[in-house]
């Protein structure tokens, strides 16, 4: 009677979970949080690892709080993945759901959010906010001519290069893979990498080379497709020939942005073209072969003159269906003009801000860089059809660059994508 | 017991007969449905709706999320004449095949060890068990690090220098194919396993008497009386790998030909949200599986519904 | 190897050693088969205790420095109470899975139904539909009915989603199960629901238990639904997986490669014993049922 013995076991089982459900309903998110209970908390959707406990934007909060004991701020943590994280807030969202006032908006997200609604529009604060924002930022909180939310923070791509085994940052893409080549052959380690597999983050590199080459997606209202498909078919051939000819290095077209960053950091390879984040790690890994032995310099460019980088970062919106929405709209201005929080941003996390007059304060290397570069960088169109595009863009160029499809072919159809996109 | 494979469906009935139903007939009945009810309830009250909504929205054209009119059939149109769905399709069924082959021998092979003594059993059977109790979204990152070129334990422990398993079709489709046969390999075994508990020992010791060697018991007696057990497994491991989204978006997000139709799906539903159309697709899928799942339960059903013992 | 028979301890007696070179084929399919399952997991170990990123992302399974600092990393952050989430999940939709599936195995494979095949045709259907686009239905029905951010919201829908697995694996074993037996106890004055806790689940005794084990991992490794209905809060009924998703680096873009290995194998050791302790089940099964016949 063995089997009697299973019964029992799972029948107190069953009472002891019974027993103790922690009561969920009550602290979850149901309805508006302290919609009932006057001036009100704040709930501010937000992901990544800074908005976990001890993280920059925790105490960004906290500073929020000590100043306003009226309307606190609180983090929802969402997940780390920018899929999800949207994931998450559109199901509330969808669901008009009050359980988010504050949400952290990824610059690609801006159009798609005000096309649905979901945003309230921040017209009545544009003045401030444009005059101390980051231009770039600036442009990718907006859509329609309209501002739908208020900058947080940046970020942009920087070139990673062993001092050790080159003498200068190269200024052209050409001079890049060339020494690339040559000093990885000589070296016996890969060339160049940076963000070659199939995901938002090629789109990123694509672009850099596209616009560093002169090309542009759409004019300045979006109201017209500027793609030029020469311009489109020599981004993608330079890519093409770089892992063809060894100026990527081998694990170019699966990396995302940590592969890279470990072939950096293991010494494996020249140059990477990544996020500031690395700058600290390998600076705190004494055990790493290009701890000591690196530096940061502008993206090149196909003429050797300026420089250009795809923007990331988040923004800060109001839900529409937020219970609170005057101090929201408080509160995100404040994040987005306020001197403290955004120097905190940057001196407590090295999380790249984006008001304007911090980059003048600060003088650590990485921040100077990004002072210097910021103005120039592009941000993608925050167009609601953001995601489209870019899936179609992987679609039809990853397999251009890797050899798999035809490129004139490939670069039409990124073309006729885009007039599809516009009515 | 090879006689049960030639018996034809009809004799189910036949077997119920009229006799034994009269004799306890509403008592049984009334009891079966008694028996059945509550799992068909809580299937229906979680499932029927969602089911249902999703099917009624697959008939909306949308712009995005916003809902644009009534389209009848033009999603499914469109999502049957565009290339990618097909080629999402290969895939999974080219995915399908091979991994649910690869995994039932191997998982065969893990069910008839592990019914036997011998020393170090215990451990034999904890390790087989380890990849299939991995979450598989971390199993999927775990695989990654085994075949990208970052780190790349497997060239590091074969010296394979930089090949580039994730970086090339074919060869994607392999590692993928891999992974997933690694990691479900176990659930066919623990199926099999209980199946060989069930059958009586003197089947096979009649065997071995008859002088018939190993793989002759196995191939006349195990394997036919395994049948069901067989079956069963295959058709969840099918259904299952029908369905593969967490190992293709780990591991090559659908690069190099390795689109599965649930990834698809996912891009449409998550990613560049169309409720019309995603529903479309997920309709769709659903349907292909389910004609797959009914191939299964048409073969299986003769065993179940005719039941083993009824034959003896 | 060649040596395929089905029944356990029996076999050895009745066939003698034969030679030595079995003894080594055996012994070899064995280490394949260890290193093949185990390789990875040792991979995991290792990992876990590997210190600073650099270490952690180097293909060398033996650069250090090593230490237990992603373990401490784990526990920091409530993990034990996500562990207590989970536990208290999978347990319920095992129990509810097996308790109610079983009946309805046992009708499908004894008692008289008519349109079995489509009854089944229509339990298997239950589970194929694409889940990601069952979630925003749902997730609204369950935000209407406070569902959300509880136990109750994520074994209910487990428990659904399982049973068509559940039901046609009893049903297989049910129907394995030689009719006469039920019918002896029948004529010795058994009601048929006598007849089937008393005589059939013990036999079954090996299908229940892997159907147990099965809906445990399943309901266990589930991230899906998990995510998304109950996507935070370790206090309340954020699952396993969905925390180990949820770590993150010290900094934006770092994966925190070694806490989530760390986590994976405080999840797994665990859940091998449970597997473990049901698998003794599958195998004891015969020999508890025999006892009874």
């Amino acid at each position: 009677m063995r089997a009697r013995r299973w019964v029992a076991a799972a029948g107190t089982f069953v009472l002891v979970m019974a027993a103790c459900t922690p009561g969920g309903d009550d602290d979850g998110d149901e309805g508006g949080d302290g919609g009932g209970d006057g001036g009100g908390e704040l709930v501010w959707a937000i992901g990544g690892a800074e908005a976990q406990p001890g993280g920059v934007h925790q105490q960004v909060a906290e500073l929020w709080n000590e100043q306003n004991p009226d309307n606190p701020i609180r983090i929802e943590l969402l997940p780390e993945e920018a899929d999800q994280q949207r994931e998450q807030q559109a199901l509330e969202l969808q669901a008009e759901g009050s359980g988010f006032d504050v949400l952290g908006v990824d610059v690609i997200w801006t159009g798609e959010y005000s096309e649905n609604g979901w945003v309230e529009s921040l017209e009545d604060v544009r003045d401030e906010i444009e005059e101390a924002s980051l231009p770039g930022a600036f442009e990718s909180a907006t859509w329609g001519g309209e501002l739908w939310a208020a900058p947080y923070n940046t970020n942009a791509g920087f070139l990673y290069y062993r001092t050790d085994l080159v003498d200068s940052a190269p200024t052209t893409w050409d001079e890049l893979c060339q020494t690339a080549t040559t000093t990885a052959a000589s070296a016996g380690i890969g060339g160049f990498i940076g963000q070659g597999a199939q995901y938002e983050g090629f789109v990123v590199n694509w672009l850099e080379y596209y616009w560093s080459a002169g090309g542009e997606l759409y004019n300045d209202d979006q109201t017209e497709v500027l793609f030029d498909t020469e311009i489109a078919a020599e981004a993608t051939q330079f890519m093409a020939d770089a892992i063809s000819e060894g100026c990527y290095a081998p694990g170019f077209n699966t990396a995302q942005e940590e592969p890279a960053r470990n072939e950096f950091q293991q010494g494996n390879v020249v140059f990477m073209r990544n996020w500031p984040y690395v700058y600290g790690l390998v600076n705190e890994d004494t055990g790493s072969p290009a701890n000591g032995n690196f530096n940061i310099a502008p993206l090149p460019t196909f003429e050797g003159e300026g420089t250009i980088s795809a923007l990331g970062g988040f923004n800060n919106a109001v839900s529409a269906f937020s219970d609170n929405t005057d101090a929201a709209i408080d509160f995100v201005v404040w994040a987005a003009t306020d001197p403290e929080p955004q120097t905190m941003l940057a001196t407590e996390a090295s999380v790249p801000p984006t008001l304007q007059s911090v980059y003048d304060e600060l003088d650590d290397p990485v921040m100077a860089l990004l002072g210097e570069i910021l103005p120039d960088a592009k941000p993608r169109p925050p167009a609601p059809q953001w995601n489209e595009i870019s899936v179609e863009m992987q679609r039809a160029l990853h397999p251009a660059v890797n050899g798999q499809a035809d490129i004139e072919q490939a670069v039409e159809t990124v073309r006729t994508f885009l007039e599809g996109t516009i009515e | 017991m090879t006689e049960m494979r030639t018996a034809p469906t009809g004799d189910a009935r036949a077997d119920r007969g009229p006799a034994r139903t009269r004799r306890k007939g509403l008592s049984e009945r009334a009891l079966a449905r008694l028996f059945i009810a509550p799992s068909l309830l809580v299937m229906a009250l979680v499932a029927l709706f969602p089911v249902i909504y999703a099917i009624v929205l697959s008939l909306y054209s949308y712009t995005r999320r916003q809902r644009t009119g009534f389209g009848g059939l033009d999603n499914y149109v469109d999502a049957l004449t565009d290339g990618r769905f097909w080629s999402a399709t290969q895939f999974t069924f080219t995915f399908t095949v091979t991994s649910v082959a690869a995994e039932f021998l191997i998982g065969l092979g893990f069910a008839l060890l592990m019914n036997q003594t011998f020393r170090g059993r215990g451990i034999t059977r904890a390790a087989i068990l380890i990849p299939w109790v991995i979450p598989t979204v971390i199993a999927a990152q775990m695989w990654f690090f085994m075949f990208n070129v970052t780190p790349g334990f497997i060239n590091n422990i074969f010296g394979l220098g930089d090949f580039s398993w994730l970086g090339q079709p074919g060869w994607a489709t392999f590692a993928i194919v891999f992974a997933d046969v690694w990691k479900t390999a176990p659930f066919v075994a623990l199926l099999l396993l209980a199946g060989l508990q069930t059958i009586p020992s003197e089947m096979t010791e009649s065997g071995l008497v008859d002088g018939a060697n190993a793989f002759q018991r196995l191939w006349y007696i195990t394997l036919p009386l395994l049948r069901p057990a067989i079956l069963v497994a295959l058709l969840f491991r099918t259904v299952d790998a029908l369905r593969v989204y967490d190992l293709v978006a780990v591991m090559t997000g659908g690069a190099f030909d390795t689109e599965s139709l649930s990834v698809l799906v996912q891009q449409y539903v998550v990613r560049t949200p169309n409720p019309g159309y995603g529903s479309a697709l997920s309709t769709i899928t659903f349907i292909l599986i389910l004609a797959v799942g009914m191939v299964f339960v048409r073969m299986l059903g003769r065993d179940i519904v005719v039941g083993r013992g009824a034959e003896r | 190897m060649s040596d395929v028979a089905t029944t356990p301890d029996r076999e050895i007696a009745v066939t003698p050693r034969r030679n030595g070179a079995r003894l080594w084929g055996k012994t070899g399919l064995l280490s394949v088969i260890l290193l093949w399952c185990l390789f990875p997991f040792f991979w995991l170990i290792m990992t876990s205790l590997k210190l600073g990123d650099r270490a952690l992302n180097s293909p060398d399974l033996f650069q250090g420095p090593f230490g237990l600092g992603n373990y401490g990393n784990v526990f920091e952050q409530d993990f034990h109470l996500n562990l207590r989430n989970s536990l208290a999940i999978a347990g319920m939709t095992t129990i509810i899975c097996i308790v109610i599936g079983s009946l309805a195995g046992y009708a499908l494979a004894r008692l008289p139904l008519k349109r079995k095949i489509l009854l089944l045709t229509g339990v298997l259907a239950v589970s194929l539909f694409p889940p990601v686009a069952l979630v925003p239905p749902l997730y609204e029905l369950w935000r209407n009915l406070g569902l959300l951010n509880t136990w109750e919201g994520l074994y209910i829908p487990y428990t659904a989603f399982t049973l068509p697995l559940t039901i046609f694996i009893l049903t297989t074993f049910y129907a394995a199960i030689p009719k006469e037996l039920e019918e002896a106890a029948r004529v010795d004055g058994a009601t048929p629901f006598q007849a089937f806790y008393k005589v059939i689940f013990p036999l079954a005794a090996p299908g229940v238990f892997a159907a147990a084990i099965i809906i445990f991992v399943t309901a266990w490794n589930e991230f899906l639904l998990a995510s998304t209905f109950a996507p935070r809060n370790a206090e309340i009924a954020q699952t396993v997986p969905v925390a180990i998703a949820g770590f993150t680096g010290q900094v934006e873009f770092q994966r925190p490669i070694g806490t989530i290995t760390a986590a994976c194998v405080v999840v797994v050791i665990p859940m091998i014993i449970v597997a473990l302790a049901f698998q003794r089940r599958i195998v004891a099964g015969l020999t508890a049922g025999s006892v009874k016949g």
